[in-house]
Order: C-alpha cells, then sequence, then structure tokens
C-alpha cells in the first residue's frame, strides 16, 4: 500500500507517456478483439455526435426559421429532421453501448489474465519465498494493483472517440466559418488544460488524505486489537482521541480536496458557458456579415454543448495513467521475480521403510546466523522420535527441511517413499466447510476420512456442530477453538495415509487427556507411520521412541529419554523446567503450606 | 458480512437508512436548506445559454436586420448571471462537502467510542476485521458518495427541476409533449436499475471473494505445499478470478445499456418536440428562438440521466454502508458507567460474588438462546486474599474474571467490590483500582516505554525503571540493547511470549491496582523467563487481593485458596490440600495430570513401538 501512494504523487512527465504507450500495448495485446470492437463502437458515437449538430444545424435552418419566418415548411423536410435527429441518436447509442460493453470486456479479461498470471507465478515458488513477503502486499498484487494496472483500459476507447470528436468538429467548425470555427476550437485545450492542472494539483490532497486514511486503518486495527487492554486501564477516551486526532488530519486533506474542487468544477461549468456565450455575440456579427446562418451558429453552440463532458472526462481518462504504471510495476515485479527451486526435489527419496534420515544438514537465513548446523538424524521407520529443544533452537526449520517446503544450504535430506505431512502449530484453515478444509480439494474414501477423525478425537466436537462436517468456518461461519483447530489440521495429514508424519507441537492447545488418547490412537492405527514430534510437555516426551535434543542448530544427542536425561545436563534441565509443575504438585499433598513456597 | 450479522437495520429500506444515518450524524443536515438554494441558484447558470439563445433568436435576428447591440446588451447580463451564480454553485459545492466531511469525521468519532465501549463479547477475533471495515473502508463508501454522488445528485437534481419549471414557462404544450415522450424512460430506468443494481452487488462480493481466495492461497501456502494442494488451490483461485471478471463484465454490459438510455429518449424528445412545434406553429404563440431553445432544454433535461446510472453504484453502496454502521450502533454498549457513582473505601478491597449468573448473548439468526456461562455463583475473597480459580475450558473460570473486572455485567446477581456493587462504581475509579492482565498480554506498536506509559500517562523514565527494579526484572531490561526504547513490534512480536508477559506484568505494576485478576497464560515458556515471571509475579501480587485464572496446576497449589469451576457452577472451594483430601473434582484433576505427564518423569518411557492394545 505505501508502496503505491509514494509512486502515484511521481509527475507524469514524458517518460511516462512513453512507459504508459507500452503498458497500453500489453493490455491490448492481451485481447486485442475486443478492444478494436469498443474503439470501433467509439468512432460510431463520435461520427453520431458530429452528425447529430449538422441535423441541429439543418432543422434550425430549413425547418424551423422556414416556418415561424415564412409560416409554412414542406412535411417532408419536418418528418426527415425528425427522424434523422433519432435515427443518429439512436445509432450514437448503439455506439456507446458496443463501446462501453467492450472496453468493460477488455479490461476484465486483461484483469482476469493478469491475476492468472501472479495466480500461476505464486503456485510455482516454494516457501521459501514467500517467508521474504508480506501477505497484505501479495493480495495487493493480485487485487489492487492488477486494478490499477487496467484502469487505464477502461476510459482508452472513450478518450479515442473524444479525440475523433475533437477532430471531426474542428474540421466542421473550420470548414464551416474559419473565424468562428477558429475561436471555438481554440477553446478545446483551454478545457483540457484546465482540467489537468485541477487534477494535477487535486491529486496531492488525495494522497495525503491516502496517506492519512493508511494510518487511520492501521491505527484503529491496533486499537480494537488491544480493547482488552484499553479497557483494563479505562484509556477508551485517550484512545478515542488518539484515533480523532488522525480522522481530524484526514478530513482536514479532504476539505482541502473539497475546495479547490468546488472552484474547478464551478470553472469548468462556467467556462463553456461563457464560450457559448461569446460565440452567440461573435455568431451575431458573422451571421449579420452573410458569412453564416443562424442554424450554423446553432449547431456550433449545440456541439459545444455535447463536447463539454467528452474534454472534461479525457483529463480523467490521462490522470489514471500514472496510478496504472505504478499499479502495473508491482505486478511485474512479481511476474519477474526469479523462481525458485522446489526443495521437494532436492529430497533424497529412500528405500522402502527407511524412514528418515538427514547428513550434515546445514541452513541458515541470508543475513543472519545458521539456524542449523551439521545435523544428522535418523528417524528410524514406524517409530517415534521426540524433538525437543528450547525456543528458536531450529525445531520447526528442521521439520520443514524434511516436508521439503525449505532447501538445505548444504546436506542431504532422505526420506522413505510415500507421503511425507507436516502438521503445523498455527493450523491453518480456509474459510469453507470442515470437510474441505480436510481435503483441501482432493478425493478420499470416506472409511479413511472417519478413520483420520476418529485417529483425530474430532468425532464429537463435529457430531455438535450445525451442520457436521459440512459446517462452514472462519468468519462467515463457526469459530473453532485452538484444540478444535488442531485436531482438524491433524485429521487432514491423517486421511493421506503418510508414511512420514511430522507433528510440531500440533497438540499444544489440547488438555493433556486429549493429548494422550490422540496419541495413543497414533501409535495404534499408523503404526508403520514414522514420525516425528516436536514436543514441549513430558507427556508427549512419554510416547516416543527416542528423543533428539536440539540446542541452537545442533543436535546435541539422540537416544532414549533416559539415555538423554542421565548424560546431558542441558536436556534434564529443561526437562525438569517442563516437570516443575509436577514437582510442586507431588509434593503437595505431603507438605501442606504449599502457598509458602510463594512468597 | 450480511451473514454474519443480519440485524433489523440491514434490513431497512435505502429512505430510513439514510434518515437514521442523519440522525446519527446531524452534521448532515446542517444549512441542508441554504445548500440547495445555492444550488438552485447556480442551476440558473446551466440553463443560461438555451434561454440566451432564444432570446437572441428572436429579439436579435429580425427578418432583415441584426441587431448586435441588442444581442450583446443579452450576452453582457448572461455573463453576469453566469458569474453570480457561479458564485452560488461553488458555494454549494463547497457547502455539502464541507457538512460532509464533519459529519462523516463525527460519525468515524461515534464509532470509535461506541467499538471501544462494546462489550469483550463483541471484540472476539473473527468479528475484528468487520469492527476495523465499520470505521475505514465503509466510512469511506459514504464518503465516495458524497464527494461525488451526493454533489450529482443535488446540482443534477436541482437542474432537472429547474430545466423542467423553463420549459412549462416558455410553452407548456410543447413541455407536456417533452415529458410525455421522456416518461417511458422512468420505466426503462426503474426496469434496468434493479438488475444493475443486483449485478453490482455480485460483482462486489465476488471481488471479496477473489480477494479472500487470493488471501488464503498466500496465508496457506506452507499447509498446500506441505499438502501437494498448490495446483487444486491455485485452480480454484483462477476460478474466483473468472467469475469476478464475469459478474464485472455483467454489470458493466447492463451499465453499457442503461448509459445513453438517456441520450437515445432525448434524442427521441427532440424529434417529437420539433415536430410538434413545428406542427403547432407561430400561431400558437411558440417563437423560433423558444422552439431552438428546446433543443438545448430537452437535451439539458435528460443530460443528467448518464451520470444518475452512473452514480447509482455508488449511492446503493452509501445505502448499504450506511446501515452495516447503523447495525454496529445499534449493538448495546458493553457495562454502563454508574450514574450517581459511590466512592470505593480507601482501605484494600475484598471481592464479593452473589448468587451470579451471565449467559451470552446469542448471535443474531443463531437458532439455540444462549446457554449460561455462570449459574448462581458465591465467592468471597477477603481483601489481600491470594486465590486461584481453576477449571476445565468452557466451565465458566474466564467469565467469572470478565465480570470481577466489569468488562461485562452479570444477568443476574451482583458482584462487590469493597462492599459496593460493582455497577455503582465509576469505571474510571474501578479502572485505577482493579486492573486485569489478560492471557495474551497485547503490547501496542512502540517502544517499551510508550507501552509502560499507557498505564500512567507522563510518568517519567526513572518510574519506569523504578518499576522494573521493584518487580526484580531489571536485569532483564538491562540485557535489551536499547533497553526502554526497544521497539516492541506489532502485538509486541519483537519480544518474546515471556517477555510480552514481563512488559504487561510491569505495565500493570505501575498502576498499582488494589485487586489484581490474572488470567495465566496457556502457552509454554523457556525456564528463565519462567522463572523471572514468577518472581516477579509475587512482587506484584504482594499486599494486593490476588486472583488467578489458572491454566496450571501448580499455580493453583500456590494459592491460598483454590476455586474450582465447572459447567458454569462453583463446585469447590478450599486450599490445596483440603480439595485434594476431599477427592472431588479438583483431585480428579490433579490426578488426570499425573498420570499424563508421569511416566517421562518416572523414567519410564515405554521403548517399545507401540502402546497397549
Amino acid at each position: 500500500m505505501s508502496t503505491g501512494e509514494q509512486s502515484v504523487s511521481a509527475p507524469a512527465g514524458r517518460g511516462t507517456y512513453r512507459r504508459g504507450a507500452s503498458l497500453i500495448a500489453h493490455h491490448v495485446r492481451l485481447h486485442p478483439a475486443a478492444f478494436a470492437t469498443a474503439v470501433t463502437g467509439a468512432a460510431l458515437f463520435a461520427v453520431c455526435t458530429v452528425a447529430s449538430t449538422i441535423v441541429v444545424q439543418r432543422v434550425t435552418d430549413n425547418v424551423i426559421l422556414p416556418r415561424f419566418d415564412q409560416g409554412h415548411v414542406r412535411t417532408g423536410a419536418v418528418v426527415g429532421g425528425a427522424l434523422a435527429i433519432i435515427v443518429i441518436g439512436v445509432i450514437g447509442a448503439v455506439g456507446v453501448v458496443v463501446r462501453r460493453s467492450f472496453a468493460g470486456i477488455t479490461t476484465q479479461r486483461v484483469g482476469q489474465t493478469m491475476s492468472g498470471q501472479i495466480i500461476a507465478k505464486l503456485q510455482r515458488q516454494p516457501l521459501s519465498w514467500y517467508q521474504q513477503e508480506q501477505t497484505g502486499d501479495l493480495v495487493a498484487r493480485a487485487g489492487v494493483d492488477v486494478e490499477a494496472a487496467i484502469n487505464i483500459l477502461g476510459p482508452l476507447p472513450f478518450a479515442s472517440s473524444t479525440v475523433l470528436l475533437i477532430v471531426l468538429s474542428s474540421i466542421r467548425l473550420l470548414s464551416t466559418d474559419l473565424i468562428l470555427g477558429g475561436a471555438a476550437v481554440m477553446l478545446f485545450p483551454l478545457i483540457v488544460i484546465l482540467n489537468t492542472v485541477y487534477q494535477h494539483r487535486v491529486e496531492r490532497f488525495y494522497d495525503d488524505a491516502q496517506h492519512h486514511l493508511g494510518r487511520l486503518s492501521t491505527a484503529v486495527y491496533e486499537s480494537f486489537d488491544g480493547v482488552m487492554v484499553v479497557k483494563a486501564f479505562g484509556a477508551e477516551g485517550r484512545e478515542t482521541e488518539r484515533l480523532a486526532s488522525i480522522a481530524g488530519s484526514l478530513r482536514a486533506s479532504r476539505m482541502q480536496a473539497v475546495s479547490l474542487r468546488a472552484t474547478f468544477e464551478t470553472l469548468l461549468d462556467a467556462l463553456p458557458t461563457l464560450a457559448n456565450i461569446g460565440l452567440l455575440v461573435l455568431g451575431a456579427l458573422r451571421i449579420r456579415q452573410g458569412a453564416l446562418t443562424i442554424g450554423d451558429m446553432t449547431s456550433f453552440i449545440f456541439m459545444f454543448t455535447l463536447l463539454v463532458l467528452p474534454l472534461r472526462l479525457i483529463g480523467f481518462a490521462l490522470s489514471e495513467l500514472p496510478h496504472s504504471l505504478a499499479g502495473y510495476d508491482r505486478v511485474r515485479s512479481v511476474l519477474d521475480d526469479t523462481e525458485l527451486p522446489d526443495p521437494a526435489h532436492s529430497i533424497v527419496v529412500l528405500e522402502p521403510a527407511g524412514g528418515v534420515r538427514l547428513s550434515d544438514v546445514h541452513f541458515g537465513f541470508e543475513d543472519d546466523r545458521d539456524v542449523l548446523s551439521s545435523v544428522d538424524l535418523i528417524a528410524p521407520a514406524g517409530k517415534t522420535l521426540a524433538l525437543v529443544g528450547t525456543t528458536g533452537s531450529g525445531k520447526t526449520t528442521l521439520l520443514e527441511l524434511i516436508a521439503g517446503l525449505m532447501p538445505a544450504a548444504s546436506g542431504t535430506v532422505g526420506r522413505e517413499p510415500g507421503r511425507c505431512c507436516l502438521v503445523f502449530q498455527e493450523p491453518f484453515l480456509l474459510a469453507t466447510t470442515l470437510r474441505d478444509n480436510l481435503t483441501l480439494g482432493a478425493t478420499f474414501d470416506p472409511a479413511a476420512l472417519s478413520m483420520a477423525l476418529a485417529a483425530s478425537e474430532a468425532n464429537e466436537f463435529i457430531s455438535e456442530l450445525p451442520d457436521g462436517i459440512d459446517t462452514v468456518v472462519g468468519e462467515r461461519g463457526v469459530s473453532l477453538s485452538g484444540g478444535q483447530r488442531q485436531r482438524i489440521a491433524l485429521a487432514r495429514a491423517l486421511i493421506r495415509q503418510p508414511s512420514v508424519l511430522l507433528l510440531d507441537d500440533t497438540t499444544s492447545a489440547l488438555d493433556p487427556g486429549t493429548e494422550g488418547k490422540i496419541l495413543y490412537n497414533l501409535k495404534r492405527d499408523f503404526s508403520t507411520t514414522t514420525t516425528i514430534v516436536v514436543a514441549s510437555r513430558p507427556s508427549t516426551i512419554a510416547l516416543a521412541d527416542e528423543v533428539a535434543f536440539i540446542e541452537s542448530g545442533r543436535i546435541v544427542s539422540q537416544g532414549t529419554h533416559e539415555y538423554l536425561l542421565a548424560t546431558i545436563a542441558a536436556y534434564a534441565d529443561l526437562v525438569a523446567a517442563y516437570d516443575d509443575d509436577r514437582a510442586l504438585l507431588s509434593e503437595a499433598p505431603t507438605d501442606e503450606p504449599v502457598a509458602a513456597r510463594a512468597p | 458480512m450480511t451473514a454474519d450479522r443480519t440485524t433489523e437495520v440491514e434490513q431497512l429500506g435505502a429512505v430510513k437508512a439514510i434518515s437514521r444515518g442523519v440522525k446519527a450524524a446531524p452534521e448532515f443536515a446542517v444549512g441542508i436548506g441554504r445548500t440547495v438554494a445555492y444550488a438552485m441558484v447556480g442551476a440558473v447558470g446551466r440553463v443560461t445559454v438555451p434561454i440566451l439563445i432564444q432570446q437572441a433568436i428572436d429579439r436579435g435576428f429580425k427578418k432583415d436586420k441584426i441587431d448586435v447591440g441588442l444581442i450583446g446588451v443579452i450576452a453582457l447580463i448572461g455573463v453576469a448571471v453566469v458569474i453570480i451564480t457561479s458564485v452560488a454553485q461553488r458555494a454549494a459545492v463547497a457547502r455539502l462537502g464541507y457538512r460532509s466531511e464533519d459529519a462523516l469525521y463525527s460519525l468515524r468519532v461515534r464509532l470509535f467510542e461506541h467499538i471501544h465501549r462494546l462489550s469483550l463479547a463483541e471484540h472476539v477475533d473473527e468479528r475484528r476485521g468487520a469492527l476495523v471495515s465499520r470505521v475505514t473502508s465503509d466510512i469511506e463508501t459514504l464518503s465516495d458518495f458524497f464527494r461525488w454522488g451526493s454533489v450529482a445528485w443535488l446540482l443534477d437534481g436541482t437542474l432537472m427541476i429547474l430545466v423542467a419549471g423553463v420549459m412549462l414557462a416558455y410553452n407548456w404544450v410543447l413541455a407536456l409533449v417533452a415529458f410525455v415522450v421522456a416518461a417511458p424512460l422512468i420505466w426503462v430506468l426503474r426496469k434496468v436499475q434493479g438488475r444493475l443494481v443486483r449485478a453490482y452487488d455480485t460483482s462486489r462480493s465476488e471481488n471479496a471473494a477473489m480477494l479472500g481466495a487470493v488471501s488464503e492461497l498466500i496465508t496457506g501456502s506452507a499447509t498446500f505445499r506441505a499438502y501437494d494442494a498448490t495446483v487444486e488451490m491455485s485452480r480454484r483461485v483462477r476460478g474466483s478470478a473468472k467469475r469476478r471478471a464475469d459478474a464485472q463484465i455483467k454489470a458493466g454490459v447492463i451499465g453499457a445499456f442503461l448509459f445513453p438510455s438517456g441520450a437515445v429518449f432525448s434524442a427521441i424528445t427532440i424529434g417529437g418536440v420539433v415536430s410538434v412545434g413545428v406542427a403547432l406553429g407561430p400561431s400558437s404563440g411558440l417563437t423560433a428562438g423558444a422552439l431552438i431553445g428546446f433543443i438545448f432544454l430537452t437535451y439539458r433535461f435528460l443530460e443528467p440521466i448518464a451520470e444518475f446510472t452512473e452514480i447509482l453504484d455508488q449511492t446503493q453502496a452509501a445505502v448499504a454502508g450506511f446501515r452495516r454502521i447503523l447495525a454496529v450502533l445499534d449493538i448495546p454498549a458493553g457495562p454502563p458507567d454508574a450514574i450517581a457513582p459511590i466512592r470505593l473505601p480507601s482501605e484494600p478491597l475484598g471481592v464479593h460474588v452473589r448468587h451470579v449468573d451471565f449467559a451470552y448473548r446469542p448471535r443474531p439468526g443463531a437458532e439455540d438462546v444462549g446457554e449460561m456461562a455462570l449459574r448462581d455463583v458465591d465467592i468471597d475473597i477477603a481483601p489481600g486474599e491470594r486465590i486461584a480459580i481453576v477449571g476445565a475450558t468452557g466451565s465458566g473460570k474466564s467469565t467469572l474474571a470478565l465480570l470481577i473486572a466489569r468488562l461485562a455485567d452479570p444477568t443476574g446477581g451482583e458482584v462487590f467490590l469493597g462492599n459496593v456493587d460493582l455497577r455503582r462504581v465509576a469505571n474510571a475509579e474501578l479502572r485505577r483500582r482493579l486492573m486485569m492482565v489478560p492471557q495474551e498480554p497485547f503490547l501496542f506498536d512502540d517502544t517499551i516505554e510508550a507501552n509502560l506509559a499507557f498505564a500512567q500517562p507522563g510518568v517519567s523514565q526513572e518510574g519506569i525503571e523504578q518499576a522494573f527494579e521493584e518487580l526484580g526484572l531489571s536485569d532483564w531490561l538491562a540485557a535489551l540493547p536499547t533497553g526502554l526504547a526497544t521497539e516492541v513490534g506489532e502485538r509486541g512480536t519483537q519480544l518474546s511470549a515471556g517477555e510480552r508477559q514481563l512488559v504487561a506484568l510491569a505495565r500493570a505494576y505501575l498502576a498499582r491496582p488494589d485487586v489484581l485478576l490474572l488470567d495465566e497464560a496457556t502457552s509454554s515458556v523457556d525456564p528463565l523467563t519462567e522463572t523471572r515471571f514468577a518472581r516477579a509475579m509475587d512482587r506484584l501480587s504482594e499486599g494486593r487481593t490476588t486472583i488467578a485464572i489458572a491454566h496450571r496446576l501448580s499455580t493453583a497449589a500456590r494459592a491460598e485458596r483454590i476455586i474450582v469451576m465447572d459447567h458454569g457452577s462453583k463446585v469447590e472451594d478450599g486450599s490445596h490440600a483440603e480439595l485434594l483430601a476431599a477427592e472431588g473434582t479438583y483431585a480428579g484433576l490433579f490426578e488426570a495430570w499425573l498420570a499424563a505427564t508421569g511416566s517421562a518423569i518416572n523414567g519410564d518411557a515405554p521403548t517399545g513401538g507401540t502402546v497397549g492394545a
């Protein structure tokens, strides 16, 4: 968003127009037929508009004036004139319908094509690429940025008809009367210039307003997000004041725009009117000199009346150009970004029932220390390995490497054949039905589905939901608790019958009882699955066959829990910290004044 | 959003919604009469040309002689009229703009105030986006409307009325002909308008759906990659992009047919007016100038139709925005401030919960009535006592905390603080004396210093440092490279979960409350921070009435007294030892917990591949 604001305020220099032309060429090449149809409709409209002014001249000179001056007129001329007005009006309207419809079709189809390109690009990029990007920013690329990039297309056919209209009417004006025509033609650029100056000046206030609006959105979100703290400190009034002051800046920018706009809108209305009055006086002189008929003068004024709107709108059309360029640049930056290789391709496939093997694996973020260094790890097939370590020791990264989501900087990651499913600590749910969330669009045997749900202990709460497994979750549906979400995420992995299952502290939001049941179910129903589980509870560690202790990106030791307890002091300390609760409690029954422990 | 909360307001008719919206922000209506009057005067400027043409042709152009002098005079009068009316029109546009901005500002501020006062039940995560939209994008749709649509309605509306008047004054027969010929346009507009509005609605919701789909594609990127679902998900998003384009094209095509309808009717009407005018002839009192003037007037009369079709969508969006905003203002605010507050005693405060019932307000549209979250709860907490409340998820322990902090009022019974009914305590005093530290302490995207100053505006840096010192946290603070100036990031995410809790404790300490209400965090924290937290917590609770919503049994065990909640009722009350001896719910919880954790500790973890069965 912020990048958009900056580039929008850039003045439209000559480079802008050159780049604009290539942008338009790019867009048009995507759907040329629709665009050509729109321009044809626009041309039809321009021709009809000029034709209608000729008809007005004829009707004035040959029908109205003879009838009122001489008292009679041929009926044929009357009928012909009226029909000509109607027919030309209808044809012109057909031109407008064609132009608008096809301008819309061109714009939307180009937009669809560009969104499709971005989506395809997003699909091809691996997870490591996403970690350098911000979600909101990427959504903007496919949404508002594409929209900005294509916005230039909509008004283009209209602008082309305006240009044609100016050319045709100038020819007509000048060929009818050089002096009056010349005076009239000179006003065309004046209106366009006035409008362009206005656009340029008001843009600054709109940019300011946009900036304040961005600030306001951020502040409002934070203030509502932290409403608990705001309430706890009785700071509702203070917070309202803070937000109101930002809203006040927004209002001030808008007020300035209002003032400027009121002046220019009025000028842009008054100018053609004054010009028409001038035409009337000058026209009278020319009529007296015999150079012009009353019909000519009337049709000049009529033409001016018809031209006012197109002349004003062409300025708007051009004002879109810098926005469109900025939007297009941001779209291109995603499309032109180098595609990173898919880390899944560098996974070595081991023999069946080969478990998971990592040897000498390194991983680091570009400007940071190594997250993982010289990791050697063996997870035996069909067994459960617990990964234990403090926060930030590299456990999650390790799982992401095994799942083939992130690339190892060096070393090899080997995995037995079959599916590998990583269950994330923060489960991601789509705002759709639970069923869709489980299948993610793939098809599964109903038996596998019910088995997975049973193993994840999810059946009970699902049966209590209004539509069972077809209940919609998310903003427009039912909200699930953290533990429920974790169970759905687990079931999502289990229906895929993984040969390797990676659990990133997936049961952290569950009560120990449910967690125990789930881990027991896994042992029972997925006995051939190789499982690696990040554990931070003694109960989880308890159910593992082996434990790998990880500290600052290195595997310190791997073995049974008892072995690690006996040999690794840091491991014993960490487990003791996890056990702290229990230690206190187990003493409690015999040591009555427990509260005394807390001074 | 509509599925989320369908209230009566959502079904309000457009006119009613607008009039209620104007009531909510009276600035809209300030001086509206004068604004319309100015607009009327301004509209005169836009019919000047047709009138001048009529005058010039009828009076300036005689058969053989052209009175340029007279035409000059007419023109000068015209110029004067244009200048005067332009000033009036500018005033009208500016007034409308200023009033609208004032009104939108005050509407926004009212919303800030109201939303901050809404009970926490309204502030659930899923609704946050919606609430933010009310004060940002919804107000912005109104703002768009008031900047463009409303100006068009004002100027074009007054213009149409004035033109109709001038037509009638020139020649009522011809005017009636024009109205009759143009009348079917109203039918066409009404017919197509409904379809256009629906098409715009569809296109808006398809647009939102596509943005949502793209957003999911990105936020779920890790999941989709881990589950090989990228291809399928991209296919869905592309489908969504196509549906959006289709919907927008459909709306565009309907609009394309509607847009030139005014022009078509003005061609037909001009044809009709000319034919009838010529047939009537000079004997009817019609003049050539008036007939030519009519051509211009007819064009002017129907010119705004095109613009109306353009602003229709904006207008509709504005009405919908009004409805959504009013729906939020209609939600009753959280506990109201005491009207005749009673001062709390200055000595340490106890808490008494008497026969308290509580039921969450059912969601609109939900079929089942909200279940009772609390039923006839009685609790007595002496001044300075330290108690813990335990219970399974959904037992009502967090709800109880909300009632004690008066973030909601009980649906039955009373809560007393220092023997004063909470409803009689002034909010400002309550917040000074009782402090709640939530489970997930929220920090503002600012420095640690600024976050602490939130508790006590104007506190000095020394005061803040002293607070850390007294809580035994100065070593932690000193270890931070930039100390108090450390930026904590959005929601405090630059700090670890445990560190956020430390800052939250220091913030609560600065407020020096008498009663401390702590909702314990469930997430695991690294051992060192845990130790610091426990130490700070002990110092913080020293001499204060402390109520902890405990998620860990160790916290409960440390308390002087434990209250056990189950399914909304208090089931046990006593010390750790007493409750264990009673062999009730608490003892059961404790045993289950022991069983779940026991094996790892006793070192008898199963070494085989399977457990049981």
